[in-house]
């Protein structure tokens, strides 16, 4: 039997923040088709958010979280840059301390890469059971444009071999070395980018069609045959400009397109992608999901619906709970929240 | 500032982190947090931990506002505002103290339905102190059944 996503949960933020409220502070929003944002409460973090996503998938799929054997966190901005968050995660979920953990992070692919380490290990039997959660919340100073799409959120998939809902067809990564694309030095708070769009997206490009074309060549399949394309949302555009040159129709993109409504979750962003589709798919469904990191790469994974996916769906809370539930905030606020004004922590 | 060092932090972590009540082996009460006589029965008995079911109501509350707060929670106030702290009553039956989160003051009353999150709850000296607190009960449109 092959591993595959037997739950999976989803967590996105109560605060919301309209792209009208950047125009009115700077008089431009430079984050392309996001009409709003979600942002962590102050008492928030990636560590936090983790914890309820991953729950929301142990309900889903009725796992007690003592019998985790694997849990493999991903996030751009840990709140330690020493210490691990997977521990913190694991002991509020209360798994015991019979678990492997780890930790991923230094880039937007985290998440499909904690992903794959934990296909990986249950693939090979050295856990039955393993949960990925990513949760991000990626920060740039207010001055910066890169700053306006920044937004928050975290999704969790539970990997395991029984009542599969979702099984993992093939998948394919890509490196590549794209300097000065989307950065932080170590010991930096806040992210960078080129601030030149022709040079991310040839970037973004690049690194997608070499993961996402290789994965359909190993398959025999072309892109018509997926029901949903889910790729990483740096922005509400070059999902589907990505899309098109792959030979997608926007309708396959647009229905894992959160970013509208809660902006760049960095690495949680395709993982929260793909349970929005996975809030709507039908068994025989097939899933691409394409990841993209800071300048580094790309994972592509195929999945295929299965029949377990209509029972298992309303066992947990859904994607569109958390997008209807929120407050929306005015900017000054938002930076409040953001802890862009008083002392940072 | 109510200071907690961190081993005594420490030792209740699964108390602070997951929510998990102590079992009267004597009389079946389910005491949170620990005490050294049972809630129940008045005795000095052992406790078998059990996880709560991290649903309650609220049994009272009070609002914390400007000036009001202990230093651990002044930046808190300053940035987020005024914020609830509720006596709980669990379905399990104890009765305990949180901050109430993700709502404000004014929609908070005493009945209301609220679950456990795991949240920050202050940090000292670097070290971040997670631990619970409640949130208007979170509605589903799946059934979850």
């Amino acid at each position: 039997m092959e591993a595959g996503i037997i739950g999976y949960g989803v967590y996105i933020p109560r605060f919301r923040i309209k792209s009208e409220e950047y125009l009115k502070a700077w008089g431009l929003f430079a984050a392309r088709g996001i009409e709003e944002k979600a942002l962590q409460g102050y008492d928030e973090d990636t560590v936090t958010m983790a914890v309820e996503s991953s729950a929301n998938a142990l309900k889903r799929a009725r796992i007690d979280s003592d019998q985790l054997d694997g849990l493999f966190f991903a996030s751009t901005v840990a709140p330690y840059m020493e210490k691990l968050s997977s521990s913190t995660v694991a002991a509020a979920l209360n798994t015991g301390s019979e678990i492997f953990i780890a930790d991923f992070g230094y880039s937007t692919k985290a998440g499909t890469s904690a992903l794959l380490s934990c296909l990986d290990f249950v693939s090979s039997n050295r856990g039955k059971l393993g949960l990925t959660v990513a949760s991000d919340n990626p920060e740039a100073l207010p001055d910066e444009p890169i700053e306006h799409g920044l937004g928050a959120g975290s999704a969790a998939l539970l990997v395991g071999k029984n009542n599969v809902v979702a099984r993992v067809e093939d998948t394919h990564s890509s490196s590549l070395e794209i300097i000065g694309e989307r950065y932080r030095r170590h010991g930096k708070q806040f992210l960078k980018d080129s601030g030149i769009r022709a040079y991310t997206e040839q970037a973004f490009n690049q690194a997608l069609t070499i993961s996402v074309t290789n994965l359909l060549k190993r398959l025999g399949a072309k892109a018509e045959d997926f029901a949903y394309a889910v790729f990483q949302q740096y922005d509400g555009r070059s999902p589907y400009d990505v899309g098109r040159k792959l030979g997608f129709k926007d309708p396959q993109i647009s229905p894992s397109m959160v970013v509208t409504k809660i902006g760049d979750a960095g690495c949680a962003s395709p993982l929260i992608g793909l349970c929005a589709v996975l809030d709507l798919a039908k068994p025989g469904d097939r899933i691409l999901v394409a990841s993209y990191g800071s300048g580094a790469g790309s994972d592509a994974v195929s999945f295929l619906v299965t029949d377990h996916i209509e029972e298992h769906r309303n066992k947990g809370p859904l994607l569109e709970d958390y997008l209807t539930k929120k407050e929306c905030v005015d900017y000054v606020t938002y930076l409040k929240l953001r802890r862009m004004l008083g002392e940072k922590q | 500032m109510a200071y907690i060092s961190i081993p005594t932090y420490w030792k209740a972590l699964p108390q602070r982190y997951c929510l998990i009540g102590l079992k009267c082996k004597n009389c079946g009460t389910i005491n949170f947090p620990a005490r050294d006589v049972c809630l129940g029965c008045g005795k000095k008995t052992e406790y078998e931990p059990t996880p709560l079911r991290r649903h309650g109501k609220i049994y009272s509350y009070t609002i914390i506002s400007a000036g009001g707060a202990p230093p651990e929670f002044s930046e808190q106030e300053r940035l987020a505002g005024s914020f609830g702290i509720a006596v709980v009553e669990l379905e399990e039956g104890p009765r305990i103290i949180g901050q109430m989160t993700d709502c404000k003051p004014n929609e908070i009353s005493i009945g209301m339905e609220v679950e456990a999150v795991f949240r920050r709850i202050y940090e000292d000296d670097g070290v971040i102190r997670y631990g619970i607190k409640f949130r208007p009960q979170l509605k589903s449109k799946a059934n979850q059944r």
